[in-house]
């Protein structure tokens, strides 16, 4: 038997091909490294962010699932839980114990219950609606806060990027 | 490409310095000499040689590991620039025995140590690696065996030649390939453990165990080694600033292994003692996936007190970094046990002696300080237990499983203060034995008279009795007021500080008169005491739904 973060992430990668949730396709990059994995993820519908597929990556540890996964996104975001060179700033990625923006409760942080759907849906979520709190990219959430249009604007000029119309 | 155009440009340049050597003294002795003398010639054999190592090492990598992995390769780079510049720093130790044959000894030094750190990322690998075929193995096994031969040789080597001719830069060879010996020992072991748990088709439990002591282990005889060896540099030569890098590492990782270790004994502990085995029944009811590794749970099963249900194993590797469920989060230390299936305590602490006055409420958290068993807690006793009835159970403290060795210490108390008042505690109970001793001698007399006074009695005989008893220390303790029964019982709550002896003495005082001032009053009250009696018997059931 292999180690169980293996399994495990063998398993949640059955179950993501089975039944995949809409919107959302993820897997290993390569089957031989089940720790890197890809995934693509729809812009929610109603959003400024419909329409796009924003391809990202998931960087396992080795003692997955004790430990959360690494995520970034690996086209170019503007978003205010996005850092600028596209690491996602969500608290379902958290340790417990590892506050980076220092106002998340534990409640909603890691832990071996959460899985790569769950974290996923949380980024689609997120895309959605921003939480502004978080000075992740602080400018996107000063523009998110102030100046809807401009920051729907970019966001609509992204979407049409990782549809290669631009 | 790089590498490619590098060997070229090296291999031309060796090509025209020998050439140009040989061109102009025509012989092989003379250009030898030649080139040793000049500079720029030594500088481009370096370099070639420099080359040569790098292809060498190339060739074998391909032998062994194959394509390097993109994380083993950055690790390499980042411990190969630690290890060259301590290195340099071991140079400037040994500054007055530097010639090519030092300088070739410290470069096959570091070419052996990238070959274990690549092994030893190679077989951490194993566990991650979805395939691993026959070709691993073997060429897993046969690095190991090239390189523990290698390391025992230079060991040796470098014990003979200190023995004969006295401490030397030997001395750092022995120390840097006794710490590959060991490193040798530890993949080893960690290859075996893999490779037995990857036969197996169910998960190897004690696997990570059996690492964690490794680990700690392995740490310690670095640790050990390495401060053997600054000591000896330092009466030696001096302070060895090239070894302290690697001492901090290994030391840091010592502690982190020994916490490591710490926490999962802890986590055991409290898994065997806090939390039951989940039924089969239970695991039926629930999804029976473990949650954790999505696996299905047959045997093996822990319920926490939320009723979450997850493998042992599982579950003990997340209480190493957190003492919550991980479904509900719910902090698990702090949460009552089922109480029913409080069961298992294996290794649990026995009660103290004063288990009964223990707190009981188990949800509470422990209190604050080294409290003595907390008496105000203690449910009031049910007036004059000693006579007739049955005495009630006392109530159970909440199972002590619960609590943790540190929290029922403080519950037990080492304390000077502590000990005191338990002492303090078990006069007043002696004080109130006595009391009740004595109460029981005097209702055998009264028994004893009664017949005579009236018969009809009998039936409330229990009732009136407890009255009687009652009534006894109010005429000493309150000055006989009303037939009023709560401050009794209450006086017999407070861990007053009167000195218990006088308490037994204020008693012994009444019991003497008792039979003639209660006997007359008997009689006398007959129908005043049926009323006493039946609110004395509501209050008390409603005490008892209380304390329930």
């Amino acid at each position: 038997m292999a180690g169980s973060a293996l399994r495990r992430l063998m398993a949640e990668y059955k179950q993501l091909t089975i039944n995949p949730p809409e919107g959302i396709i993820a897997g290993p990059i390569n089957e031989e490294n089940f720790f890197e994995w890809e995934a693509l993820i729809t812009g929610p519908e109603g959003t400024c962010f419909e329409g796009g597929i924003f391809p990202a990556k998931l960087h396992f540890p080795p003692d997955y699932p004790l430990s959360p996964p690494k995520m970034e996104f690996t086209c170019e975001m503007f978003h205010p839980n996005i850092y600028a060179d596209g690491r996602v700033c969500i608290s379902i990625l958290h340790a417990p114990g590892d506050d980076p923006m220092g106002y998340e409760s534990s409640a909603e942080r890691w832990s071996p219950v959460q899985s790569v759907e769950k974290i996923l849906l949380s980024v689609v979520s997120m895309l959605a609606e921003p939480n502004d709190e978080s000075g992740a990219n602080v400018d996107a959430a000063k523009m998110w806060r102030e100046d809807r249009e401009q920051f729907n604007k970019i966001a609509e000029k992204l979407v049409r990027k990782t549809l290669s119309l631009e | 490409m790089k590498a490619l155009l590098a060997t070229v440009i090296s291999l031309g340049l060796t090509t025209v310095v020998i050439g140009n050597a040989y061109y102009q003294k025509k012989q092989f002795y003379p250009s030898i000499v030649y080139l040793t003398n000049s500079n720029p010639s030594m500088a481009v054999m370096y370099l070639q040689a420099f080359i040569l190592v790098l292809l060498v090492g190339k060739l074998l990598r391909k032998i062994f590991f194959g394509q390097l992995r993109p994380a083993e390769f950055e690790h390499l780079i980042e411990r190969s620039w630690y290890a060259i510049t301590e290195t340099c720093l071991a140079f400037t130790v040994f500054r007055d025995d530097f010639n090519p044959k030092f300088i070739a000894l410290f470069t096959l030094l570091l070419f052996l140590k990238a070959f274990h750190w690549l092994a030893e990322d190679r077989v951490d690998y194993m566990e991650r690696s979805p395939v691993i075929g026959l070709l691993f193995h073997v060429r897993i096994l046969t690095l190991l065996m090239l390189l523990a031969h290698a390391d025992f040789y230079f060991i040796h080597h470098a014990y003979q030649f200190t023995a004969v001719k006295g401490p030397s830069v030997q001395l750092v060879f022995g120390f840097e390939y006794s710490i590959l010996i060991i490193m040798i020992v530890n993949i080893l072991i960690k290859y075996v453990l893999h490779a037995i748990d990857s036969r197996w088709e169910a998960p190897w439990e004690s696997k990570a165990a059996v690492l964690l002591y490794t680990e700690l282990a392995i740490n310690f005889l670095k640790v050990l080694l390495y401060i053997g060896f600054v000591a000896v540099m330092v009466r030696i030569y001096t302070l060895p600033l090239f070894a302290f890098r690697p001492m901090y590492e290994t030391m840091r990782s010592f502690k982190k292994a020994y916490n490591d270790v710490v926490l999962s004994r802890r986590a055991i502990r409290n898994m065997n003692t806090l939390y039951p085995d989940a039924t089969p029944a239970e695991l039926a009811a629930a999804d029976n996936e473990c949650i954790i590794c999505r696996e299905e749970m047959h045997t093996g099963a822990k319920k926490l007190p939320c009723n979450h249900i997850f493998h042992a194993a599982c579950l003990r590797l997340w209480f190493q970094r957190q003492q919550t469920c991980p479904t509900c989060r719910l902090n698990v230390l702090r949460a009552p046990a089922p109480d029913a299936a409080a069961g298992p305590a294996g290794p649990a602490p026995p009660a103290p002696p004063l288990a009964g006055l223990a707190p009981h409420a188990a949800p509470a958290p422990p209190p604050p300080g080294p409290v003595p068993p907390p008496f105000p807690n203690m449910p009031p006793p049910p007036p004059m237990m000693a006579w007739g009835m049955p005495p009630p159970p006392p109530p159970r403290p909440a199972s002590l499983a619960n609590l943790t060795t540190a929290e029922l210490q403080r519950m037990e108390g080492n304390e000077r203060r502590n000990i005191e008042a338990r002492l303090q505690l078990l006069r007043e109970i002696q004080a109130m034995l006595d009391a009740s001793v004595l109460l029981m001698q005097q209702y055998s007399t009264v028994v004893a008279n009664l017949p005579q006074n009236n018969v009809t009695v009998s039936t409330q005989t229990e009732t009136r009795i407890e009255e009687l008893t009652k009534e006894s220390p109010i005429s000493t303790t309150q000055g006989k007021s009303e037939p009023d029964v709560v401050p009794t019982t209450s006086s017999y709550k407070q861990p007053s500080p009167v000195p218990s002896t006088s308490k037994t003495i204020v008693t012994e005082d009444t019991s003497p008169m008792q039979p003639d001032t209660t006997t007359p009053v008997d009689t006398n009250r007959d129908k005043t005491d049926v009323d006493a009696a039946d609110e004395l018997r509501r209050r008390r059931l409603q005490k008892f739904a209380v304390d329930k």
